[in-house]
C-alpha cells in the first residue's frame, strides 16, 4: 500500500560545501561530471519550471491540483537553489561555469520567452515539463537505488542532495503530467514534447559534460562514450538499456507517472535525509 | 540566427545553439499546428471542500472530545489512509486541521479527536449532534508507509494520527509509546487496551515523570525501525536529537502571525489598494484579488511569492533574498509593509 493525497511541501534544506572535494566520487572524474551537469542545467531549467506553473497557475479550475502545483513550484525552487549552491562551489576548484551558463540563460529567458505565444505555446511548455518531469522521475528513481555511489565512496552531502531531489522528484511525479493532463492532455503533444525534451536533455548533458572535463584542470583527457559505459557498468550511473527502457514507457497509452518509481521509499528517504530532517524547524 | 557566444571563448554565436535554436523554431512551428491553441469550454471548478454533519460527540478524556461527521446523505467520503488529516472550517471561519483518526475502511465517516486548548478547539467542543461544517481533504503531511518494524511515540492528542498507524500493523513488529500528563488526560487508552499489552508502554508523566530525553522513549527502536512521532513540539525536539534515521513526524502548516502590523498595498498595475490586517498576510490578501498569484511555503524560505516593489518602506521576515534583492522585491508571504507599500502587480 503507498500513501496517498500527500501534500506537497518544498523543505528549507541547507547544505554546507565547505569540505567538498573536486571529485567527489573518489577516482571518478567522469562521474563525478556527469553529476555535476546538474549543477550547470537545473538553477536555469528548474526556474524556468516555477515560471511556466506560475503562469499556469489561473488556469487550474481542480483545487487539489491547484495545491499539489503549489508544492510543485517550491520543492522545484529549492532545488534550483540547492543546486546553484553546489554551483557556485565549482569555482572553488578551479572550474568556471559561467560560460556554459550564460548560453542557458540565453536560452531560458531569452530564446524562450514567447510573450505573444498565448495559450499554445503555454500548453507546449506544460508538455515539455512533463516529458522531462518524467525523466526526473526515473532518475529520481535511480538514485535512491544506487548502493554503489555509497560503495565508491561518493561525498556523503552531495549523496544527500541528489537523493533527497530524487526523493521529491519521485514525490511530486504526478503534478506536472497532471496539470497538462488539466489544460490539454493531447497524445500528439506529449509525444512531441518527449521528442524534443529528451534529445536536448541529452544533448545539454553531453555539452556539460564535455565542457566541465575540459576546463577542470586536474582532468588530462576528454570526456568519452566509452567512460559512460564503464561507469554505468560499475553502476556509478544508470546505463543507456535503462535510459532507453524508461524513456519508452512514456509513449505507452495508459501510462501515468504514479506507475513510476515508488512513493514509499521516497518517504522512507526523507525520513532518513540530514538536510529534510534539519528542514522541519 | 540568434545564438549565445561559444563555451570557449572562439566565437561570438555558438554554433551548435544556432542549429539546436532552429530545432526549437521547427518545434514552435509544429506545436503552433498542433491543438491546444483554441481555448477550450471552461472545466468544472472540482473543489477539495465537502459539507459534513456532526453525527456524534463523544468525550474521551479530560478536555478531549471524538467527533464523528458523515456526509449528509451518507454517501461515501473520500478515502483516506493513516497519516492524513482534515481541515476543519468551522462556523466562524477559523481553519483548524486535525488527524483523522478513525477507521480508513469505514467509508462513510470520518472520526476527528480535538482537546481544548485555544479558540479553535473550544468552538470545536461546542458542535453538537446535525451540526453542519465544512472540511477539506483530507490530506497527507504524515506519510505511513510499510516497513518490517515500528516504533510509535504519541503524546496526548498527539495519538490521534498514530492509533490507525498501529491499528493497521497489528500483525508485524511494532511498539507503541504514549506520553500524557495522566491517565485520565490521555484518550483512547480504552481502544489500546485492545492491543497487545506487551507492545505497549502507558507513560503517564503522573507515574514516571516528565521524559527527560528521547532516549527514553526509544528504548524499542533498532537501527531499522522506522519511528513515527507525534506530541508536543518539546517531544518531538527531544526524540530528534536522539534519532536520526528512519524519523517522522508530522509537517505542519505555517504558524499563525503573531505581533503583525496592519498595512496597506496598492497593486500598481491594477491600481487597487488593499488592507493587510494585523493577523494575515500580504500573500493572502493579495490571493483574494489575484488567484493566479504564485507562491509555494508561506514560510519565507522558497522565494517564489517574490514579487517588485515600486515604494514604501518593506519589513523583510524572509530567509531567501539577498540584501541587493531586497532593496526592489519583497516576499509577500512573510514580509510586512509600513503605511503603504506599491507592489508592481
Ligand atoms: S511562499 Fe515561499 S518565500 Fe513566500
Ligand atoms: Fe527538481
Ligand atoms: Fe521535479
Amino acid at each position: 500500500m503507498e500513501p496517498e493525497n500527500l501534500a506537497l511541501r518544498p523543505r528549507d534544506v541547507r547544505f554546507d560545501w565547505a569540505a567538498l572535494p573536486a571529485h567527489w566520487i573518489p577516482g571518478e572524474p567522469f562521474a563525478t561530471h556527469m553529476f555535476n551537469v546538474m549543477h550547470l542545467l537545473l538553477p536555469e531549467g528548474e526556474r524556468w519550471f516555477v515560471e511556466v506553473f506560475k503562469e499556469a497557475l489561473p488556469l487550474i479550475t481542480d483545487e487539489r491540483l491547484r495545491e499539489d502545483v503549489v508544492g510543485f513550484i517550491g520543492q522545484e525552487a529549492m532545488h534550483a537553489s540547492a543546486h546553484q549552491g553546489a554551483q557556485d562551489h565549482l569555482l572553488q576548484h578551479g572550474i568556471d561555469p559561467a560560460p556554459y551558463v550564460r548560453q542557458l540563460e540565453w536560452f531560458f529567458r531569452e530564446r524562450l520567452d514567447r510573450p505573444d505565444g498565448g495559450r499554445r505555446w503555454l500548453v507546449a511548455r506544460l508538455a515539455v515539463i512533463a516529458a522531462v518531469e518524467h525523466m526526473t522521475a526515473f532518475l529520481g528513481h535511480w538514485v535512491l537505488n544506487s548502493p554503489k555511489l555509497d560503495e565508491a565512496g561518493a561525498d556523503a552531502t552531495m549523496l544527500d542532495l541528489l537523493r533527497w531531489h530524487g526523493a521529491e522528484e519521485v514525490e511530486h511525479r504526478a503534478v506536472a503530467y497532471d496539470l497538462f493532463a488539466h489544460v490539454d492532455g493531447g497524445f500528439v503533444n506529449r509525444v512531441a514534447a518527449m521528442a524534443i525534451g529528451f534529445p536536448a536533455l541529452v544533448w545539454l548533458w553531453i555539452r556539460g559534460v564535455r565542457y566541465l572535463m575540459t576546463v577542470d584542470p586536474r582532468c588530462k583527457g576528454k570526456a568519452r562514450w566509452r567512460d559512460l559505459v564503464r561507469a554505468g557498468r560499475k553502476g556509478l550511473l544508470p546505463t543507456v538499456p535503462y535510459l532507453v527502457a524508461s524513456i519508452l514507457r512514456y509513449f505507452k497509452p495508459g501510462y501515468h507517472p504514479s506507475q513510476e518509481g515508488s512513493t514509499s521509499q521516497a518517504v522512507a528517504y526523507l525520513a532518513s535525509s540530514p538536510a529534510a530532517l534539519a528542514a522541519e524547524q | 540566427m540568434s545564438a549565445p557566444p561559444d563555451l570557449y571563448g572562439r566565437r561570438s554565436k555558438d554554433r551548435m545553439w544556432a542549429f539546436a535554436a532552429r530545432a526549437v523554431d521547427a518545434f514552435e512551428a509544429v506545436t503552433r499546428k498542433l491543438a491546444g491553441g483554441e481555448e477550450p469550454p471552461p472545466k468544472p471548478v472540482v473543489s477539495l471542500s465537502t459539507t459534513v454533519v456532526v453525527r456524534k460527540v463523544t468525550p474521551e478524556a479530560e478536555d478531549v472530545v471524538s467527533v464523528t461527521l458523515s456526509a449528509p446523505d451518507w454517501s461515501p467520503l473520500p478515502a483516506w489512509q493513516p497519516g492524513c488529516h482534515l481541515d476543519l472550517i468551522l462556523p466562524s471561519g477559523t481553519r483548524r486541521q486535525y488527524s483523522l483518526c478513525g477507521d480508513p475502511d469505514d467509508r462513510s465517516t470520518y472520526r476527528i479527536a480535538v482537546r481544548k486548548l485555544g479558540s479553535g478547539s473550544r468552538e470545536v467542543h461546542a458542535l453538537g449532534e446535525g451540526d453542519v461544517v465544512t472540511v477539506r481533504g483530507p490530506r497527507n503531511a504524515f506519510p505511513f508507509i510499510q516497513v518490517p518494524r515500528y516504533l510509535f511515540i504519541a503524546g496526548g492528542i498527539g495519538i490521534t494520527p498514530i492509533l490507525p498507524m498501529v491499528k493497521a500493523v497489528r500483525d508485524k513488529d511494532w511498539h507503541l509509546v504514549y506520553c500524557g500528563r495522566t491517565r485520565e488526560s490521555m484518550p483512547f487508552l480504552d481502544e489500546i487496551a485492545d492491543l497487545d499489552p506487551a507492545r505497549v508502554w502507558i507513560r503517564p508523566d503522573e507515574e514516571y515523570g516528565v521524559p527527560v530525553s528521547g532516549k527514553e522513549l526509544l528504548t524499542w527502536a533498532l537501527p531499522s525501525t522506522h519511528v513515527y512521532c507525534c506530541g508536543p513540539p518539546k517531544m518531538i525536539a527531544g526524540v530528534r536529537v536522539d534519532r536520526r534515521t528512519g524519523l517522522h513526524f508530522e509537517r505542519f502548516s505555517p504558524p499563525p502571525i503573531v505581533g503583525g502590523r496592519p498595512f496597506e498595498i496598492e497593486l500598481s498595475r491594477r491600481g487597487t489598494v488593499l488592507e493587510v490586517p494585523a493577523d494575515r498576510s500580504a500573500l493572502d490578501v493579495i490571493r483574494e484579488a489575484v488567484p493566479g498569484v504564485g507562491y509555494s511555503c508561506r514560510q519565507g524560505f522558497c522565494g517564489t511569492c517574490t514579487l517588485k516593489v515600486a515604494g514604501g518602506e518593506v519589513v523583510h521576515h524572509d530567509r531567501v533574498l539577498t540584501d541587493d534583492e531586497r532593496r526592489e522585491k519583497m516576499a509577500i508571504c512573510v514580509s510586512r509593509g509600513n503605511g503603504r507599500i506599491v507592489l508592481d502587480l
